[in-house]
């Protein structure tokens, strides 16, 4: 992202480089409303959970993420606590100076841009349906239903850079059928038309924290949704900022119609869920500008750092190098355990300047938090230092089909598919999933107790006081009495991390150096 | 020149591997303001040393932590010695090296955790006896074991193994016994350490409740001259009455330039009051624990943020703190995150626990700080004072121990 003098009023996208009408790739700068900073595309905006990207405090965004903007779901922000049902959500009387309250709320660094959308990516499919004036959310404290009405109410008492307005979407994998889609796009059409016509005009000064509208693309074929692409084009192009895509196939459509040649100047976001970098590279081609990228967070969940680049590097001719570069590499594996090297050669994030695989792999091993925030770090700085290689491909001369032939050689370097890690995940909360019958716990129980009474304990634990101990031997109590209050209070209070017995067998305490075993018995 | 020098002698003491130097004295109570010189650098005294159980402290990353002021934290010598083990730690090249850490790393013997949390633990004069829970083989963790693993971390300061019993126990045979065999094996560790140039051994103070035993110890254990010594088997229970009178009669006998570390330590009142009986150094979890729990420690108590009312509290976690966290945004460094947003995620997402960590260790650090600005502003009875009107609603509440404590060195809580 780089900054400008200038502060523009209104959204504005400039295409430095593309050849329409063909869906190819392109190049353009973004500057948002009300703001200094531009944007270059192609680019991609962080997926933020409950207002934070994971496991990255807002100090650290501001310091070590490159990216222009942060995507956030209005359903984590809506929940209805079980203390306080009729509550409303206080993020609508968050105050803030800028005037921008959801981008205050979460702390987010000043130069950063928000993104609006009523649901995470991904979305957790909703057992109900949608309805004619309302779609189904998922709050950490269960489904609730979100009203047309109600969504633009809270878009513009939040005020982010860019929303989306509601789609009809079913959030599973299949396909829907034809009748589905052909509702989906009725309703969605019929939105859309409200989310403007409920918005006043502008008045004569302009809003210094205007929202730009990026309107949804349906993920169903064009045949189903050309009536309502031709309504955004002729009736509500003059306010329509962008588009938020669902399905990058339609790019080809989108592009090789002459009657929506206007829709073609505006942005896109993909909001697709490309699966991996060829995905992404795939959607570049057609001409998207803007990626949420959901399998970012969730390789750092799998303790798996990512390693490619674009341009790939030249194929080596020495005989022992594979054949096919991986992804990302497994920092799980006791194979990087003594490994004093980045977890990318070369990259220049604070997690491989500072830090080496030996200290990622021994806070994947421990359970360690800081172990994910590293791998987030490690792994934006790759996707973004991706975006900015892509950039540079397409800004030489003769640019998209320099591209393109760097495309094709990433497609031959790189394993097709991310792996998929080996280590522990972090703790899955509630509004990560929606639980089936018959399925196991989600998460292992931390630690583990050497026996029943230990357990017993464990669920004493939190009450446990020094004032239970000093009591239970003022009162004379029996020394296993003050030997089990104690016990408690350590297990509660006195230490930091839960100290489980060694999950290693004699050989192993030797080998580390812990213990020797003890002869005399 | 003369004088001079004799100024120096007085108000210094250097061994191989620390240096330390006393800068100023309460005229009041016996807190004091310290320079300690350790082979990664220097830190002020009185300092409180966060806990990184496992090389990393919850989530923050080093440079977080060196950010708070940090220079000097914690390692467990018991977790490093399981995971990643000696032998990583050895070929990595120590702690520091794991963990990215250039500032100084303290460790403990590792022995208080083997000891509390297997039950099948005995000591004996050799080490402690336990059976390996995975498959029942009768291990032994010696002093000697103990030296090596903390040789292998490289820590700037290494505890020694030290026979721990709870301070409640009514055994005083077998307290006697503790407190003589932690001296045997300080002796068995001074002989196992290979690396006194580059790594400081300090000796644990023990005998329970029992001052004289406490004296004794402090005796035999200043006898053998280590570069800093520490008051153990403390906070494990006893009355807050008791572990103040055993601070403070071990303060009145160790020698004036070495530094004193309290272990276990980290409640804010704590700190004040051992502070005022003239301790250094402590270490505490609570801090770093209770914020995962959603606590936040302030100058006005602990408060949960995870209670509902905070959900639309828009204030800073604390008002007109220093922290990254609490400062506005428009500063540099500064996140200017509400409670809402912390209550907003509060055993949801990490982030809120990595935020209520960095602003409770800034908190205890700043503490000790303003401690010893104060104690170098000769102005620590009036530190004292203003410490506890905040803390509590008015002085009838103030805890008694406290009150007890402080009137011993001569500051009168209840009096203006």
């Amino acid at each position: 992202m780089t900054t400008d003098g200038d502060v523009p009023a209104a959204m504005t996208f400039e295409l430095l480089k593309s050849a329409p009408p063909a869906a190819a790739a392109r190049l353009g700068r973004l500057a948002l409303g009300g703001r200094k900073s531009v944007i270059d595309t192609p680019n991609y905006f962080a997926i933020t959970s409950r207002g934070v990207v994971p496991h990255v405090s807002p100090d650290n965004v501001a310091r070590h993420l490159q990216t222009g903007g942060a995507y956030m779901a209005l359903e984590d922000f809506i929940e209805r606590p079980q203390q306080n049902l009729s509550r409303r959500p206080p993020i609508y009387d968050h105050p803030s100076a800028h005037g921008r309250p959801l981008h205050s709320f979460a702390a987010l660094p000043p130069s950063l841009i928000t993104v609006l959308s009523a649901r995470r990516l991904p979305a957790v499919p909703a057992p109900l349906g949608n309805s004619n004036r309302s779609v189904s959310i998922f709050t950490s404290t269960g489904f609730q239903v979100l009203t047309t009405k109600d969504y633009l109410a809270a878009v513009q008492a939040l005020r982010p850079d860019i929303a989306i307005p509601l789609a009809d979407l079913t959030h599973k994998e299949l396909t829907p059928t034809s009748k589905r889609a052909l509702r989906m796009t009725e309703r969605t059409d019929d939105w859309v038309r409200e989310w403007f016509a409920d918005q006043p005009d502008a008045g004569p000064s302009p809003d210094p924290n205007p929202i730009a509208t990026f309107a949804p693309v349906l993920p169903v074929s064009y045949s189903l949704q050309w009536e309502y692409l031709e309504r955004l084009s002729e009736d509500l192009i003059s306010r329509l900022s962008g588009l938020a895509i669902y399905d990058a196939d339609i790019l080809p459509d989108l592009t090789s119609s002459t009657s929506y040649a206007n829709l073609a100047a505006l942005p896109r976001l993909s909001v697709a869920a490309p699966p991996s970098p060829h995905h992404v590279l795939r959607q570049i081609s057609l001409g998207m500008d803007l990626f949420t990228l959901p399998f970012l967070n969730a390789v750092s969940d799998a303790g798996i750092a990512l390693t490619f680049t674009f341009p790939s590097p030249s194929p080596t001719a020495s005989a022992d190098a594979p054949a096919v570069l991986p992804l990302g590499i497994d920092m799980s594996s006791t194979e990087h355990q003594t490994s004093l090297a980045p977890l990318a050669p070369g990259c220049t994030c604070y997690t491989c300047t500072h830090h080496h695989r030996a200290y990622v792999q021994h806070l994947l091993s421990a359970r360690e938090m800081l172990g994910w925030t590293l791998l987030q770090l490690h792994n934006h700085a790759v996707v973004a230092a991706f975006f900015a290689g892509v950039r540079q491909t397409l800004a030489q001369e003769d640019g998209v089909a320099a591209f393109e032939h760097a495309r094709a050689r990433f497609h031959a370097v790189y394993d097709p598919e991310l792996p998929a890690g080996t280590g522990e995940r972090p703790r899955a909360r509630g509004y990560h999933f929606k639980s089936q019958g018959g399925e196991g716990k989600r998460n292992k129980p931390g630690w583990s107790k050497l026996d029943e009474a230990g357990a017993e304990a464990e669920a004493k634990a939190a009450g446990a006081r020094a004032e239970d101990v000093a009591a239970a031997a003022a009162a004379g109590a029996p020394d296993a009495d003050v030997a089990d209050a104690l016990q408690r209070l350590l297990v509660s209070g006195g230490i930091d991390t839960p100290v489980s017995p060694p999950d290693a067998d004699a050989d192993e305490l030797c080998h580390k150096g812990f213990a020797e075993v003890d002869k005399q018995q | 020149m003369w004088a001079a020098r004799r100024m120096a002698s007085t108000t210094s003491a250097s061994s191989a591997a620390l240096t330390f130097e006393l800068v100023a004295k309460c005229s009041t109570t016996r807190a004091r303001a310290s320079i300690l010189t350790l082979p990664h650098g220097t830190v002020n005294l009185p300092l409180f040393m966060p806990v990184a159980t496992q090389a990393s402290l919850k989530g923050l990353t080093p440079e977080q932590l060196e950010d708070t002021g940090c220079r000097l934290c914690l390692n467990n010598t018991y977790h490093l010695g399981l995971r990643p083990g000696q032998e990583v730690l050895d070929a990595v090249g120590g702690a520091h090296k794991l963990q990215g850490w250039n500032h100084n790393i303290l460790t403990d013997s590792g022995g208080f955790q083997m000891v509390s949390l297997l039950k099948l633990a005995t000591i004996t004069e050799e080490g402690v006896r336990f059976l390996s829970p995975h498959d029942g083989t009768p291990m032994l963790l010696t002093p000697e074991h103990s030296m090596s693993l903390q040789n292998s971390i490289g820590s700037d300061i290494m505890m020694q193994l030290d026979d721990v019993l709870v301070t409640t126990s009514p055994d005083a045979a077998r307290m006697r016994e503790a407190m003589e065999r932690s001296v045997r094996w300080l002796d068995r560790c001074i002989a196992a350490h290979k690396r006194p140039d580059v790594q400081n051994l300090f000796c644990i103070i023990q005998g329970g409740l029992d001052l004289e035993m406490r004296r004794e110890c402090c005796r035999e254990m200043v006898a053998r001259d280590t570069p800093g010594i520490a008051i153990g088997g403390l906070s494990g229970g006893e009355a807050k009455d008791d572990f103040c009178r055993v601070v403070a009669c071990c303060t009145e006998l160790l020698p004036e330039l070495k530094p004193r570390y309290v272990m276990g330590i980290g409640y804010p009142e704590d700190l004040v009051v051992c502070v005022a009986l003239g301790a250094d150094m402590f270490d505490c979890v609570w801090p770093t624990r209770t914020a995962r729990f959603g606590n936040a420690v302030t100058k006005f108590g602990v408060i949960n943020l995870k209670r509902e009312m905070y959900a639309g509290d828009f204030r800073p976690i604390e008002e007109d703190c220093g922290c990254p966290c609490c400062r506005p945004i428009e500063q540099e460094g500064a996140m200017g995150v509400t409670r809402a947003f912390v209550h907003h995620n509060a055993a949801k997402e990490t982030v809120s626990a990595h935020l209520l960590t960095l602003h409770n260790v800034w908190y205890q650090l700043n503490l000790m700080r303003e401690a010893r600005e104060a104690v170098i502003a000769d102005k620590f009875p009036a530190f004292a004072h203003e410490f506890f009107d905040r803390l509590y609603p008015d002085r009838t509440s103030y805890p008694s121990w406290a009150v007890t404590a402080l009137r011993g060195v001569g500051i009168d809580l209840l009096k203006p």
